[in-house]
């Protein structure tokens, strides 16, 4: 009886030091208990250092600009704003995640009623379908690549500009509600696809060039009020979007403005300082490394959102070169690696967890595993030296690493070098320009024997992470994403079966399996999942981390508008 | 940032008016003037203790215990961004001047190592600015026609050149290679006209002296008058030019490592490693003070030496 | 007069052009295909072809040198049909990477150089040129001694790590100072003053060190020279001497300086702009560096270069109205 009371009372007071914790990072001073609630109203300013790459959602398509476009458009679905759930899709548009016929070749979307664009003219089927018909075009569909591939019908469609009278065949409306999908292959999980970039809507006739760059036209709950490229952007409410059709977006502030080309370390001062105006802004990118030992306080605690992980930053080994092409030698390099140094050298625990796993924790269905453990994360000597003896390689080799000429990648580069030397791997880095690393790791002939680069989802599944970097199909002699150039029978085969798997879910969980058998061949070493750790005002309420990273832009508002 | 070239400017410009003595002044007389001073001993001996770590860079390592390249996890908090642990930036007896943030590699290892590659590209820019200078200068000044008229509009032009910007430019399109070597060579281009002013109107001063004729007369040809009579009158000068320009390419160089454009990671070079503490200077201000200072000090010590040479030479010769 | 106007402009239209040469061969030469960073992480082949021939980067050297300057005179379009981008006159280029035309993000940026500059010199001259001349005329008191170790501090302390100092020590430890921005001095005069005291502080420094040497060594130099020896014999008070006298000669050359020191900076204070994190033209180079931004880079320079050739030009007839000797010579 004794003891049980006693656990009774410690469980208690544990529950009670919860709550009080709880309600401790809430508060904010005797403001009240609801004073991190964000309120309708006021103006929200967003500090970023960079302009977005393009406001034509056709172009744009990175993490950054995938955030800000959910505020001024809106696609056929999209990811949840629900607190845990930001990794699935919801209707947006549509009014469900659609149905698919012909064995998952054919998808049927309904429209919501009541919807409109900023000037008031009804969204319908046939503005969705010539929305995604732009990407066809050679000049603007360099964003998501998605619609193109599944909706290639092989006649050569160049787009709603250069093909003028021709029609888009793959995408049909037989009324005005209705949308349907004619896909070139079976494709289960197209109720993600359908919220990428690629499927905003827009009036028939517009956005030929770069006009929307210049001037989107808004479907979602914010249009441009003014545009100075590279230095700043404002937003107010679009009055023709209703609430009543949206149920993803909170939409708090009546307006919003970014300003541009802000030195990073500015930012952070501005933020750490939380003077006047800067009280209602939040930081666009993440703190400096060097400025996070300044949030130590409560108060500036209080003000730091740590956003999750979207990208896995790994090594890709390329199995076809000699030491290389032996298991057993990237196996010993998955020991070797000293990823407690690599976390350190990113930023620390606050900007950065070690990986493990090829795929984000944030993908559905991922599994976690550590198939090379060390000592807190330092690396294995004793195994990695053994594993090269037993691969013939016991006075290690020496091997190329590419790297970017940019000073985090550096550091990264720098000490995989350090921890190779301490297995006799002789490595050396070769330094490549920011601007053509891609190009240049992309390129078979050119690639040396490892790089070190990242790799992000385009919505949380295994689908848009484990086909592109290991299925031997996609190795390409330029622009290759296949880095490691592994084309591995039993993998190749599961990247198929997964593919036509139907049930979404199951799919997902799959990706997770076959993860952990790709990392049993070791073609990369997973080093690390970098998050972003931002910077609120003082009157900035509560929000929510997107999928894309960073504070979800649609659900972050003002405590007290007035100000 | 435009320090340099006009830094380079003022000394051309101190030195500008012809040398008045004789013959060339007794190198005796001149160490006896300089040994006086505490500052020239100051100086001078700061720039042997550089030099000496600078040489000795692999052996002092050894001694320190820590390479200039090597990681030092447990130096830094991962918990802080990576801040060294300890007050002054990691600073004790492990790591004799602290270590850089994030990686824990040791300061004074890269010192010693950045204060190889800043002393061997000013001191050989200054070698290859000299020898251009000497050369086209004395050729425009004692030869004159043709060879001045092309020679004085290249300075001209060179001169009138935003220098700085463009050799950012330059170096920034560059392929990485050998970048001491292209840093060098950069910097030489747009240094010499400023050797080379000074040489032209000094060897044309020279040329109507007595005794340049007189060895005319004595049948001497032009090339040996040039190495017998002029070369000999212009080495104080040449001295104190060289002085001065060693303190002004350290300065540029640290100033192009500063912007990106230097020596290449992960070489140390000073200049590159104030720009690494730029983001830090609020969380670890010793990381900018420790590189700062002795960027400062051995930049000072130069100057202080040239200088005092320069009155040195001046006063013996006019005496 | 107008003929060595005429003369000295016509060199200016030479040096320009062969600096626009230069830096062109260096770009078109060495810098990466600016096809391959516009097309992105969805690229094709045939895409970078499509990408170049709208750039006109297929097209022979010359050709395309002579599009370039074109484009600085009558403006210029990168490709055809909708997609088209206009860059109007004075084009200096496109800047792919942030989608603006060079020429206004130079002249956007360039207020904020010329506040730093203005500022800079004013802070400069005043010091420099009169700690020099009091130096000069106290020549060999602890005045002058004091004054030019100062001055040898200045020309040996690289601005960056005095800019690092001031602001650890203002910003952080004193907080007398807030971090300093950019805002418009009409929105707030007092947060712009301490913005921009630092950067002033920082640069004037230096310069107003060379200054002070140089000025002190040129008056010294006059005052030996036969004539003032005279002009003193006559028993004129040194004072009167050294205005009558000394002043102009002595401070010829520091207009020259000063000419071609401001023009520069007008190019942008690289370093300072940089650890001070203000949106200058210098910023933009420095910025435009790290991300390996041709384009920006080259406008940068050549502006840089226009500042620079331009104000020679300017300190050339100023002399020449100071200096009748000058006129003579041309």
């Amino acid at each position: 009886m004794k003891t049980r009371n006693l656990v009774l009372g410690v469980v208690l007071a544990a529950s009670l030091a919860l709550t009080a914790c709880g309600g401790g990072t809430k508060g904010d001073g005797g403001d009240g208990a609801d004073s991190d609630v964000p309120q309708k109203g006021g103006t929200l300013s967003v500090l970023l250092n960079a302009d977005y790459s393009h406001l034509d959602p056709a172009m744009g398509f990175d993490g950054g600009v995938n955030n800000f476009y959910r505020l001024i458009y809106r696609t056929l679905t999209t990811n949840s704003t629900e607190s845990g759930k930001t990794s699935e899709m919801v209707p947006d548009l549509a009014t469900d995640l659609g149905t698919p016929s012909d064995g998952g070749k054919t998808w049927t979307f309904t429209l919501k009623d009541g919807l409109k664009f900023e000037d008031g003219t009804p969204i319908t089927s046939k503005e969705v379908k010539f929305g995604v018909s732009r990407v066809f075009d050679p000049a603007q569909g360099i964003g998501s690549p998605y619609a193109k591939t599944l909706l290639d019908d092989g006649s050569g469609y160049q787009g709603p500009y250069i093909d003028k009278g021709k029609d888009f065949a793959a995408i049909s409306t037989p009324d005005e509600k209705t949308v349907v999908f004619h896909l070139n292959q079976p494709y289960a999980d197209f109720a993600s696809v359908v919220g990428q970039n690629s499927f905003v809507p827009f009036p028939l006739g517009t956005g030929g060039g770069t006009a929307f760059d210049a001037k989107p036209i808004a479907s979602g709950p914010y249009k441009v009020e003014s545009y100075n490229r590279g230095s700043e952007l404002t937003l107010i409410r679009n009055t023709n979007w209703s609430e009543s059709t949206d149920a993803v977006r909170l939409a708090y502030p009546d307006s919003f403005e970014f300003t541009f080309g802000l030195d990073g370390a500015t930012i952070d001062e501005r933020m750490l300082a939380d003077q006047s105006g800067d009280k209602n802004a939040i930081s666009g990118g993440s703190l400096q490394p060097a400025n996070v030992s300044r949030v130590q306080t409560p108060q500036i605690q209080d003000r730091a959102v740590k956003t999750t992980a979207v990208c896995t930053t790994y090594m890709g080994l390329n199995t076809t070169k000699e030491n290389l092409s032996d298991p057993r030698v990237r196996q010993a390099i998955n020991y070797a690696v000293d990823k407690s140094s690599l976390l350190t050298a990113a930023g620390g625990s606050q900007l950065a967890t070690v990986a493990n796993t090829i795929m984000v924790p944030s993908l559905l269905g991922r599994k976690d595993f550590n198939l090379y453990p060390s000592t807190d994360n330092k690396g294995d000597v004793e195994k990695a030296k053994a594993l090269l003896a037993e691969a013939g390689l016991p006075d290690g080799f020496e091997m190329v690493i590419d790297t970017r000429g940019q000073p985090k990648m550096t550091a990264l580069s720098e000490g995989i070098q350090q921890a190779l030397a301490k297995v006799g791997i002789k490595v050396t880095l070769n330094v490549i320009d920011s601007s053509t690393f891609y190009e240049v790791i992309g390129t078979r002939s050119q690639q040396h024997d490892a790089a070190i680069t990242g790799w992000c989802p385009d919505w949380a599944s295994g689908a848009t992470f484990l086909p592109p970097l290991f299925d031997g199909a996609n190795i390409a002699d330029k622009g290759n994403s296949n880095l490691a150039q592994i084309d591995d029978p039993a993998v190749n085969q599961q990247i198929k079966d997964i593919a036509a798997m139907t049930d979404v879910d199951a799919a997902n969980a799959a990706y997770g399996e076959l993860d952990e058998k790709i990392m049993e061949l070791a073609p990369v070493v997973p080093l690390l999942y970098e998050n972003g750790l931002q910077l609120t005002g003082s009157n900035i309420g509560e929000s929510i981390t997107g999928f894309n990273g960073g504070i979800d832009l649609v659900t972050v508002g003002l405590v007290k508008p007035g100000k | 940032m435009t320090t340099t070239p006009t830094q380079l400017a003022v000394a051309a410009e101190e030195k500008g008016s012809p040398l008045n003595g004789g013959g060339p002044t007794s190198a005796r007389r001149v160490i006896h003037t300089m040994r006086r001073s505490p500052a020239v001993l100051f100086s001078a001996g700061f720039i042997v203790l550089i030099a000496l770590m600078a040489i000795f860079a692999p052996l002092l390592v050894q001694l320190s215990g820590w390479g200039p390249y090597e990681y030092d996890a447990n130096a830094v908090n991962p918990d802080l961004g990576g801040l060294p642990h300890g007050s002054l930036g990691g600073i004790g007896a492990d790591h004799w001047l602290g270590v850089e943030p994030q990686s824990g590699r040791d300061i004074f290892a890269r010192i010693a190592y950045g204060g190889r590659v800043s002393l061997s590209i000013a001191v050989s820019a200054t070698l290859l600015t000299t020898f251009i200078g000497v050369v086209l200068g004395t050729v425009a000044g004692f030869f004159g026609g043709v060879a001045d008229q092309i020679i004085s509009r290249l300075m001209d032009f060179l001169m009138a050149f935003p220098s700085l910007i463009f050799m950012i430019a330059l170096l920034s399109a560059l392929p990485a290679g050998n970048r001491p070597v292209l840093l060098v060579l950069v910097l030489s281009v747009f240094g010499w006209p400023y050797m080379a002013r000074v040489i032209r109107g000094q060897s044309m001063s020279i040329k109507n002296r007595e005794f340049v004729e007189a060895a005319y007369a004595s049948g001497a040809s032009k090339l040996q008058i040039v190495f017998r009579e002029v070369l000999p009158n212009l080495t104080g000068t040449i001295i104190v030019m060289c002085t001065l320009s060693v303190p002004g390419y350290i300065g540029t160089e640290a100033g192009l490592s500063f912007l990106g454009v230097g020596v290449t990671p992960p070489t140390a070079s000073w200049g590159q490693m104030i720009a690494a503490a730029v983001p830090w200077y609020a969380t670890d201000p010793m990381f900018f003070m420790v590189p700062g200072t002795f960027l400062f000090l051995t930049v000072l010590s130069f100057t202080v030496f040239g200088d005092h040479l320069s009155k040195a030479i001046d006063t013996g010769e006019a005496r | 007069m107008v003929s060595y106007f005429l003369r000295r402009l016509f060199s200016v239209a030479v040096i320009l052009f062969f600096v626009s040469f230069l830096t062109f061969v260096i770009f078109f030469q060495l810098s990466p295909d600016p096809a391959v960073m516009i097309c992105g992480k969805t690229c094709t082949p045939e895409r970078i072809e499509q990408i170049r021939e709208q750039l006109g980067v297929n097209q022979p050297f010359l050709t395309q040198f002579f599009t370039f300057l074109g484009g600085i005179f009558a403006g210029r379009s990168y490709g055809a049909g909708e997609a088209a981008i206009h860059c109007a006159a004075p084009c200096l280029g496109f800047s792919f990477q942030t989608s603006q035309s060079v020429m206004d993000m130079i002249v956007s940026r360039l207020p904020v150089s010329i506040t730093i500059a203005a500022g800079a010199a004013v802070l400069w001259l005043l010091i420099g040129v009169s700690a020099g001349l009091i130096s000069a005329i106290k020549s060999g008191t602890w005045w002058d001694k004091g004054a030019m170790m100062f001055a040898l501090g200045g020309i040996s302390l690289p601005n960056y790590f005095i800019a690092l100092v001031l602001q650890y020590v203002l910003v952080v430890q004193l907080q007398i100072l807030p971090f300093p921005s950019t805002p418009d001095f009409a929105e707030d005069p007092l947060f712009w003053f301490q913005s921009y005291i630092m950067p002033w502080s920082v640069l004037a420094f230096g310069y107003a060190s060379m200054y002070a040497r140089l000025t002190r060594a040129n008056v010294l130099d006059t005052l030996g020279e036969n004539f003032m020896r005279t002009a003193r014999a006559k028993g004129l008070p040194p004072l009167l001497v050294l205005r009558r006298h000394a002043l102009r000669p002595s401070l010829t050359p520091i207009v020259t300086l000063f000419g071609m020191d401001f023009a520069g900076l007008l190019g942008g204070a690289l370093i300072t702009e940089t650890v001070f994190g203000l949106n200058g033209v210098g910023k933009l180079a420095a910025d435009s560096i790290g991300k390996n931004d041709q384009p920006v880079i080259m406008g940068v320079t050549l502006m840089a270069a226009l500042f620079v050739v331009v104000a020679n030009v300017v300190v050339d007839l100023l002399y020449a109205f100071l200096d009748p000797r000058v006129r003579i010579k041309a």
